[in-house]
């Protein structure tokens, strides 16, 4: 996944004939298996001998939000509060009728903005 | 798309572009495609997921032979080196794709898409596309099918449904697999069940013995076939 971001910045910092990247801010949402550590560990490697060395990396995590079919409630997913479990399990049980709710924000991997020196 | 602001500093020029781009959007935007392809022939495709030594091929040999008078099937199988998997299913007459990822860890939609390109959409009305065996992954890259199945087994322990929240979230149906074994290794179908039921509550599940046959008949009212 990192690779892609690497590589999608690269594209896009070509097209607009750029020297350097300097800032990448990235979107990722809880609801992916994505982990901000490892990307931000796998992004220092992947852009040594590119454009972008050297560049600084934003992530901004963007909480679930579901929606509810049944009932229409709209809000932050909720998580289960087993104390067994150091993560707590997230749910999509609705939390007004308890149906089966659908999954709106949280499953992103957006590059918000691109900062470069031409 | 790209918001353009240019800043000027003496020689230096500074550009903010807004790309916006979601590297997950691809594959569902592709994902989408072969969904609508699949469906404009009126092919059934169901996703198989689940972890390594599951038992997801042994499902889907004892899922073709049930269905295969009813459908005319086809497999596509991922695996990451061999075609071992692909001349267990092809041995039950029905047409099997293989699709070495190499290195992938995951199908994608693309890759599907080039394996649908391969068969003849015309003569069959049911695909079962086995995933890589992995939890995690392939939850991100849906493919276009129309449900999802994820198979855990009990020989994995009691913590395979809790420790992998979001694969659960994306499936229609869970499979507990290896019923029989439930007993030794001290899992209790039932907590599994509840657990996978947390996590998405209008979940189907049915628990197999992939090996007999024995609840297959429960996963294909489950799949809806």
């Amino acid at each position: 996944m990192t690779t892609q971001i690497v590589d999608s910045v690269l594209e896009e910092a070509e097209k607009q004939d750029a020297k350097k990247v300097t800032e990448v801010h990235l979107v990722i949402g809880k609801l992916t298996f994505l982990g901000i550590e490892q990307v931000r560990f796998a992004y220092n490697i992947l852009v040594e001998d590119t454009i972008m060395k050297g560049s600084k990396l934003f992530i901004e995590e963007k909480d679930g939000v579901i929606e509810c079919p049944s009932c229409g409630y709209k809000g932050s997913i909720q998580y289960g509060d087993d104390p067994a479990y150091h993560v707590p399990i997230p749910t999509l049980r609705c939390p007004k009728c308890g149906k089966a709710a659908k999954i709106l924000e949280g499953k992103e991997c957006t590059i918000r903005s691109i900062k470069m020196l031409k | 798309m790209a918001d353009n602001k240019e800043i000027v500093k003496g020689e230096e020029v500074t550009l903010e572009i807004e790309p916006g781009m979601d590297i997950l959007e691809v594959n569902k935007q592709l994902a989408h495609k072969n969904m609508e392809l699949l469906r404009e022939h009126n092919v059934k495709a169901i996703d198989i997921m689940g972890s390594i030594g599951a038992g997801k091929t042994s499902l889907i040999e004892k899922l073709v032979q049930a269905l295969k008078k009813k459908y005319r099937i086809a497999v596509f199988k991922g695996d990451l080196t061999t075609t071992i998997d692909a001349e267990r299913i092809g041995r039950h007459g029905v047409k099997v794709v293989t699709i070495n990822t190499g290195l992938e860890c995951h199908l994608d939609a693309n890759v599907v898409a080039r394996a649908v390109e391969r068969i003849s959409l015309r003569d069959i009305d049911l695909l079962f596309i086995e995933n890589v065996g992995n939890l995690i992954c392939p939850a991100e890259f849906p493919l276009g099918t129309e449900k999802r199945v994820v198979v855990v087994s009990v020989t994995e322990g009691p913590y395979m449904v809790v420790k992998h929240p979001f694969t659960f979230m994306t499936a229609d149906v869970t499979v507990i697999n290896k019923k029989d074994l439930a007993e030794i290794m001290k899992v209790d179908t039932e907590q599994l069940k509840k657990q996978a039921r947390d996590i998405k509550p209008n979940m189907k599940v049915a628990v197999t013995n992939a090996l007999t046959g024995e609840g297959v008949e429960e996963l294909i009212k489950a799949l809806e076939l």
